[in-house]
């Protein structure tokens, strides 16, 4: 007779998790890829993303994905969400050559989704194991 | 009429959110609540806010829902069946469960968010113990129930209190065990 356990995780879950994991990566990159003339964008894909970081903990909670990185990484997409416009819009490209208007709206929402997902999943993985232990972190 | 019948279906689904007693149901009705929203913007013409109320609404946030309940637990309590019970084990849960004790003990649990699972075990109370699966095991005898609990249990501790308070002990008796170091000892005159 064991006292409080935490609740086992189920084996069905994992396996549909697994199996839809790859589909839900590939769901939201389409959907960021084809914003610019379809429904959707670089903040709903992200947010598709994101989901697949918070799938992940409720599978399997453990403390393996190292936030630090992708805090990072989500630092140098913002940085460059502020600077491809700077570069694309103040040079005048896309106004001198109207064909790169679509590129410069599919990159724009790379990078959006990307910076979206990473950050949306970095909070969700703090909240999950720093919460109530003491430590904090800084922005 | 149809966007009608979806915003009425939404106004049952946030009224079965608000009333359901589990949150885990009160989570994926939120989560119907969400897609029936997505489903109304398709039809008023507004895919973009389909995609992300579909997104966050029933993706992001039901499942950010689900990993704050994953801190939550379940406890599971074993009921031993004693010699007629054996074959009637369905009735005999049916009658246990309108006791007054069992109720008080649903109520404990209900009331702290736990995930209470009551199953009838098939052997004897020392195989039972003995059992991790269990987190408490529940025998009725002729002067009432027996429930058997751990000694540093801090949750049955409670529910012991409360239990006196409410004057229901003549019902529920409580029997501490030793811990798990002990319990070979204990098995041994659990068998005489």
């Amino acid at each position: 007779m064991k006292t409080e356990r935490v609740s086992e995780d189920s084996l069905i879950l994992q396996i549909t998790i697994g199996l839809l994991f790859p589909f839900m990566l590939l769901f939201g990159f389409y959907i960021i890829v084809n914003g610019h003339y379809t429904p959707g964008g670089g903040f709903q894909g992200g947010g598709i993303l994101a989901s697949l970081f918070i799938a992940r903990y409720v599978i399997f909670p453990l403390e393996d994905t190292d936030s630090e990185v992708l805090h990072s990484l989500q630092r140098v997409f913002l940085a460059a969400i502020m600077l491809v416009p700077l570069f694309f819009l103040f040079t005048g490209v896309v106004a001198q050559y109207p064909a790169w208007q679509k590129h410069y709206l599919t990159l724009m929402d790379i990078l959006i989704g990307v910076q979206v997902g990473f950050g949306l999943g970095v909070a969700v993985l703090r909240f999950a194991f720093f919460q109530g232990s003491g430590q904090t972190w800084h922005l | 009429m149809i966007n009608s019948a979806i915003l009425v279906t939404m106004c049952l689904f946030a009224l079965l959110a608000i009333q359901a007693r589990l949150l885990r149901n009160a989570i994926i009705h939120l989560a119907v609540l969400s897609v029936m929203a997505a489903f109304l913007y398709m039809r008023i013409a507004a895919p973009e806010l389909a995609v992300a109320e579909a997104v966050i609404g029933s993706g992001l946030v039901t499942l950010l829902y689900l990993a704050a309940l994953k801190r939550n637990r379940v406890y599971t309590i074993g009921v031993v069946g004693n010699e007629k019970s054996k074959h009637l084990a369905d009735p005999y849960m049916h009658h246990l469960m309108r006791t007054r004790a069992l109720r008080e003990i649903r109520e404990f649990f209900l009331i702290r968010e736990y995930q209470l699972q009551i199953v009838f075990v098939p052997e004897s109370r020392a195989e039972a113990l003995q059992n991790e699966a269990y987190d408490l095991i529940i025998e009725e005898d002729d002067k009432g129930i027996v429930a058997y609990t751990d000694e540093e249990s801090y949750i049955m501790m409670e529910l012991e209190m409360l239990i006196q308070m409410r004057g229901a002990q003549s019902q529920l008796r409580f029997e501490r065990l030793q811990p798990p170091a002990e319990e070979q000892e204990l098995q041994d005159t659990a068998g005489i």
